[in-house]
């Protein structure tokens, strides 16, 4: 299992297409996937309502889980959207 | 309001300088559902196969839009979809959706009955998050519709379009060609659908409030983006203005007044989308606000990157000028690798030069390094740097000073450059006062006229109850202006605020002495024909008579021609 806290560095947060590219991502892995706010619970990471939800904006910390069989390699993926800034 | 001649008069946001005439049509927005059966006359497998394929159907068509905003508007607007796709799909509200169908719900109201808690979430929380209400709405519509098989209705060739609010993907699927213009109730300029609007250069005006609903179908109007105005049942000259002001051909080369004054229109950039710029037949670009090679990102972007975006506009227009204004941040404009302390009044503070002098100057000499060497571009036009915020004669000969030592160090390192033309932003109430002494130490000024309104009036950009003071027809920015094009040197004059894309303005600032006017690339088609218009003579008359209008509605008076 991988657990770190990452810092959202796309500036509108985890929402519109960060959080479209998140999920979408999230969902291609067989590894169970959550993602929590600042003292939040969990949610479900392929969940465009509950990432939304979570209303993470660009700058806050998130805490991500990743475990299964492919945890690396989600892991990875996630990280790269989650630290990768918007292109215009 | 209903005038003499039997036109109503309704006042919203214009979001695009652009008027559209035609009969009412008004979006369909409540999905009636067919009464429920009973419990018992539902099947739950065959609702369950009904709600897959809706949620397949919709997903094409999302895509299907998908690709046909990306063409019209381009991709950064059709991210919209991105996350709708992902709403669509989403386990929870499949889960939601299937738990309804366990009850005997019917599909249609299934996806009804999953949506409402999510939506209502969602409206609770603050800010940006009631959109994404919005958004789940638009989701949650576009399965009804293809559960009961209906089509999003056509819209009439022509027809004005009105509604309560448009979604972005409403908008985004908009075609220019069909719609002749757009009105709501609610909404205001910084929508997404007010951009998108000002993207298409469709004719739109939000923000109109409940008196658009007494509009009927059918009803002839004209939308005004350019004034904030819908008129229903235009008189006969109404509608031909606006009939001829409706789609204005891009003018490709310079114009001149009536009388043979040349004026430049230019092009405010803030991207790299320079060729859109052209195909508007734009002459060059009057203001290339660079913030957006600087923002969104965790490093500033280095001196080659830079270098390449200036020279890429300067090849865009080999014959015209690219005006290239220095990093403009603070105010309301944060970087994220500043660590700029929070200021009680952010636009009286540390913004434009003022940064740029002291905390960015490392990134102010990269910047100046790029653009000396943009400017050596074989091929390019003119390249030419200006100053944002100058306040004092100082601050000028200081950013002056820094441009000579980054010209000298590429000068010593052998690398190739040439000294770019230097203009100052006039924005500041100070800057116009002293306009004669910075004219006379540069080759141009550049009027901002909405920082300057801001400051001359002392009223907030972003306060609404300031709004009437925000107006830059008021008699003492007028004046502002005037001082600034008197300056008595050789500097020419532009402007490169808001106010240089209206045409109703356009005589008016010539007449006050304005060389150049520098707009967003839709307004300028409208503006280079009104220029064609104008005998500069006439012009100088009626800003003699501007200058001595005591009020804002002396003003707007004399414009109306009155």
């Amino acid at each position: 299992m991988i657990e770190r806290s990452l810092t959202v560095v796309p500036e509108n947060g985890l929402h519109a297409r960060p959080a479209a590219r998140f999920v979408s991502t999230a969902s291609q892995f067989d590894s169970a996937i959550e993602v929590s706010a600042a003292d939040g619970d969990p949610v479900d990471a392929s969940s465009m309502l509950a990432v939304t939800g979570l209303n993470v904006r660009g700058g806050e910390r998130v805490r991500l889980t990743v475990d299964g069989p492919d945890e690396d390699a989600a892991f990875e993926a996630l990280e790269e959207i989650l630290t990768t800034p918007e292109e215009e | 309001m209903t005038e003499p001649n039997g036109e109503r008069r309704l006042e919203g946001t214009g979001v695009t300088p652009a008027v559209g005439v035609g009969p009412v049509h008004w979006l369909a927005t409540d999905l009636e559902l067919p009464e429920p059966p009973d419990a018992d006359a539902v099947d739950r497998s065959s609702e369950r196969e009904r709600i897959v394929a809706a949620r397949e159907r919709a997903l094409e068509t999302l895509e299907r839009e998908r690709a046909a905003a990306v063409e019209r508007v381009g991709e950064s607007e059709a991210e919209i979809f991105d996350a709708h796709a992902a709403f669509l799909t989403d386990p929870q509200l499949e889960d939601g959706i299937d738990e309804a169908v366990d009850d005997d719900l019917p599909a249609e109201h299934a996806v009804q009955a999953a949506f409402e808690g999510p939506i209502a979430q969602f409206e609770a929380m603050e800010g940006p998050m009631a959109e994404r209400a919005d958004d789940l709405r638009d989701v949650r519509d576009r399965l009804v519709r293809e559960l009961l098989g209906r089509e999003t209705a056509a819209i009439p060739s022509g027809s004005v379009l009105l509604a309560d609010r448009l979604t972005p993907s409403d908008t985004a699927g908009l075609d220019p060609d069909s719609v002749a213009g757009v009105a709501t109730v609610t909404g205001g300029r910084t929508a997404h659908a007010a951009i998108i609007a000002r993207a298409l250069g469709l004719p739109a005006v939000v923000g109109v409030g409940e008196e658009l609903r007494a509009l009927e179908a059918g009803t002839q109007v004209v939308v005004d983006g350019e004034r904030g105005r819908v008129i229903a049942d235009p008189d006969p000259e109404t509608r031909n203005r606006a009939e001829r002001d409706r789609r204005v051909e891009p003018i490709a080369e310079p114009v001149e007044t009536a009388d043979g004054r040349p004026i430049e229109v230019a092009a405010n950039v803030g991207g790299d989308d320079f060729a859109a710029a052209a195909t508007q037949g734009a002459d060059g670009i009057g203001l290339f606000r660079t913030e957006f090679l600087f923002l969104d990102r965790e490093e500033p972007p280095t001196e080659d990157e830079q270098c390449e975006a200036y020279a890429d506009a300067l090849e865009t227009f080999p014959d015209g000028r690219v005006i290239v204004r220095t990093i403009d941040v603070g105010g309301d404009k944060p970087l994220p690798y500043r660590e700029g302390a929070s200021e009680r009044n952010p636009f009286l503070g540390a913004r434009g030069i003022r940064v740029a002098l002291e905390e960015l100057s490392d990134l102010f000499e990269t910047q100046l390094r790029a653009i000396c060497r943009a400017a050596a571009t074989e091929g390019g036009g003119e390249l030419a740097v200006m100053f944002p915020m100058i306040a004092t004669v100082e601050e000028l000969e200081e950013a002056q000073a820094r441009l000579e030592a980054a010209a000298s160090a590429l000068a010593e390192e052998g690398i190739e450059y040439e000294r770019p033309t230097i203009g100052v932003m006039i924005e500041t109430p100070s800057a116009a006062f002293i306009a004669d002494e910075l004219a006379a130490r540069v080759d141009f000024l550049s009027i901002g006229t909405n920082d300057l309104t801001q400051y001359v009036m002392a009223a907030d950009r972003e306060n609404e109850r300031v709004a009437d003071l925000q107006d830059p027809l008021h008699p003492a920015v007028l004046r502002a202006i005037d001082r600034t094009t008197s300056h008595g040197s050789d500097a020419w004059v532009g402007v490169c605020g808001e106010l240089a894309g209206d045409p109703a303005v356009t005589e008016l600032l010539m007449g006050l002495g304005v060389d150049e006017l520098s707009t967003s690339p839709i307004a300028i088609p409208a503006v280079k024909r009104r220029v064609r218009e104008v005998e500069a003579s006439a012009a100088r008359a009626l800003a003699d008579r501007a200058l001595e209008a005591g009020t804002r509605d002396a003003v707007a008076r004399l414009l109306d021609g009155e």
